[in-house]
């Protein structure tokens, strides 16, 4: 049962992981992504009708994802990052608009449906010898190929962060673009590629809930989950291992309310469980204390004259 | 008429249109002809007066969360959470009109109603701005978050509580007609909550303009530290606008409940808080421009109602709608400051040259 438990942890812990990846990229080079459950959602949406239209081929859902990702987080970062407009407002309207788009273009293409639509999402890949290791084999490595991809991205995106001049670029227009730009920086130009680079991961993590997990789409699959991976970067402190650390605990929580919902433990309510990751959230907003806010976050750069 | 107020008249009307006209185009993709569904769409808003009258019920709802959202962005602080305060006010407000109900008049009950709502959104509201005050909790993730254990808490005691008696559906007993509120013109669904909300904008106004608190509070959110420096307790005001803030949220739930659903039932008016927000945008945060924008979006949910009965167009046009308005408001924000700049710099060319 523990394993079982675990394994899922890991699965819902990995939409939540590609989120707060790119929600710390992008707030590290100064940009709150606060369009992130829109994002989400047009990744989910793009992703579903990708594999459904292809007959099944969920590289081409994988693909349409990422592209509705990069498209909706363009349209973000035009407005934030060129036009200097407010950054939490906007995600707001983005993600209005996101709802609007995936629902109504799931009717304009799929009209009325009578049964449910549904695809083959990615299967578990046990991999072979590593999970035949006790305890850990099917916990780790019996999952499928978008949590194999994070095994490689967590420590990549760490190093590009922090080793390379790439990283440093990023981190220090977040900090002070000021002198960012006066060492030859072009400030607007890498903030809206990260946000782009945030808008992929963004668009994969959103399509894990489509095509990876449940197989078949609703506008209420993401249900808040991008507001979590955000809360996840403010709470691992803009670092990508405190990223990982605070989803394992989310992917926990949620594997928890699963686990308690289907074992129909009458003791407690099925909605508090189902309430649990955003109360932990605020009790884990509420009582971390050192932050390493990025100085200069949600501020849009305006050169001087 | 200052240049500065036209610029805002003039672009956010041209933002509007240019929302609707883009939403209408892909319209196309569903083989139906923008054109025709515009003139659907006004014909019918004023073919008689039970549809005009439905506009100002829908705007109702609207305006509360509006101000939910608008108040306390003029202490610089986001409150995300206006739908959960919403949920809350619905709940307080169901649950004790059905205790009330047939144990005293009907108007002593609303009062008591009324005022039981304030306290309950206000409380919640309170609570969010209590954690940024004594914790400096980041009040935007707080707020988003309150909203969805608002749902639970709201879905759970639908389906004990304040289940009905039936006990088949999560929804409450309908309400007696004793607690309703009245409607103000026969034949409509408009209702005295529509009075109460635009009463709720002007004492906003009134109360962010013409009074010290008020003052204090727009110090805090034009700049904290000066604020701070000239003696202004910013925690106190962080407590207070949040307060307020819940409490217009939750008179939201209240009118929606008391003034047209007369029960509570599951997942109702879910896009309230979010549309909340546009409106305020869209207003500037002004909350006497949020009474005008709140009757547009009315407008524009009850026409996207309407289309989908007559024209088969689906009901999430109304989200598109919303969706790129907000888009152009937001970039009419830009053109505007664009103009300021020219002007700012015409001003400075004829100082100089004169």
């Amino acid at each position: 049962m523990i394993i079982s438990l675990l394994t899922r942890t890991i699965t819902m812990g990995t939409p939540l992981l590609y989120g707060s990846l790119s929600e710390v990229y992008a707030e590290r080079s100064g940009v709150m992504n606060t369009a992130i459950e829109g994002i989400f959602l047009m990744g989910a949406w793009a992703g579903f009708v990708g594999t459904y239209l292809s007959g099944g081929n969920l590289l081409i859902g994988l693909l349409a994802a990422i592209a509705a990702g990069i498209l909706t987080a363009a349209l973000y970062g035009w407005i934030t990052i060129y036009l200097k407009q407010h950054q939490i407002v906007t995600g707001t309207a983005i993600n209005i608009l996101a709802l609007g788009i995936c629902a109504f273009f799931q009717r304009v293409i799929f009209g009325v449906p009578v049964t449910p639509l549904i695809v083959q999402p990615f299967k578990p890949i046990a991999i072979p010898l590593l999970s035949q290791i006790p305890v850990i084999g099917p916990i780790l490595f019996n999952q499928n190929i978008l949590t194999y991809l994070l095994y490689a991205l967590v420590p990549v995106a760490s190093f590009v962060l922090y080793k390379t001049s790439l990283g440093l670029s990023i981190r220090s227009i977040g900090e002070n673009p000021e002198a960012g730009d006066v060492a030859g920086l072009r400030v607007d130009q890498i903030r809206f590629l990260t946000i782009l680079f945030a808008g992929i991961l963004c668009g994969v993590g959103g399509a894990f809930y489509s095509i990876g997990y449940l197989g078949m789409f609703t506008t209420t699959i993401i249900g808040g989950r991008g507001w979590i991976a955000f809360a996840i970067c403010f709470l691992g402190n803009w670092i990508p291992l405190g990223a990982l650390a605070g989803t394992l605990i989310f992917g926990l929580a949620e594997a928890v309310a699963i686990f308690m919902q289907s074992s129909g433990a009458g003791l407690f309510p099925n909605e508090l469980f189902i309430a649990l990751p955003y109360i932990l959230t605020i009790i884990l907003t509420v009582s971390r204390r050192s932050f390493n806010v990025p100085e200069k976050l949600g501020v849009p750069y305006r050169k001087e004259g | 008429m200052t240049s500065k107020f036209r610029d805002l008249l003039v672009t956010n009307i041209l933002a509007v249109v240019a929302g609707l006209v883009v939403s209408g185009l892909l319209l196309l993709f569903l083989g139906k002809d923008p054109l025709a569904a515009t003139l659907t769409l006004f014909g019918s808003l004023f073919r008689d007066g039970y549809t005009a009258a439905e506009i100002l019920v829908k705007a109702t709802p609207l305006m509360f969360t509006a101000l939910a959202f608008g108040f306390t962005y003029k202490a610089n602080l986001f409150n995300i959470g206006a739908q959960g305060q919403f949920y809350i006010g619905a709940v307080v407000a169901v649950a004790f009109s059905l205790m009330f109900q047939n144990s005293m008049p009907g108007i002593l009950a609303l009062i008591i109603i009324v005022l039981l709502t304030i306290l309950a959104g206000g409380l919640w509201g309170g609570l969010i701005g209590w954690l940024k005050a004594k914790f400096n909790a980041n009040e935007f993730l707080v707020s988003m978050m309150s909203t969805y254990v608002a749902l639970n808490i709201m879905n759970y005691l639908l389906r004990t509580f304040l289940m009905e008696t039936k006990a088949e559906y999560p929804q409450t007993n309908p309400l007696d007609k004793a607690v309703w509120l009245m409607t103000i013109i026969p034949g409509t669904r408009l209702h005295v909550g529509f009075v109460l909300a635009v009463l709720a904008c002007i004492g906003a106004w009134v109360l962010l303009y013409k009074t010290p608190f008020g003052f204090r509070v727009r110090a805090v959110g034009s700049n904290k530290d000066a604020a701070e420096m000239a003696g202004i307790n910013s925690r106190n005001i962080y407590i207070l606008a949040f307060f307020i803030s819940g409490a217009l949220g939750a008179m939201g739930g209240f009118c929606e409940v008391n003034g047209v659903q007369h029960m509570l039932v599951q997942n109702f008016n879910p896009g309230v808080g979010s549309a909340g927000i546009g409106i305020a945008i869209l207003a500037n945060g002004d909350p006497i421009g949020i009474i005008f924008a709140s009757i547009l979006f009315g407008a524009l949910q009850v026409g996207g109602n309407i289309m989908g009965q007559l024209s088969g167009i689906p009901s999430s046009i109304i989200d598109l709608m919303l969706g790129f308005v907000m888009i152009f408001v937001i970039l009419s924000y830009f053109v505007r400051e664009v103009l300021e700049t020219r002007r700012e710099k015409a001003r400075l060319k004829k100082a100089v040259s004169a």
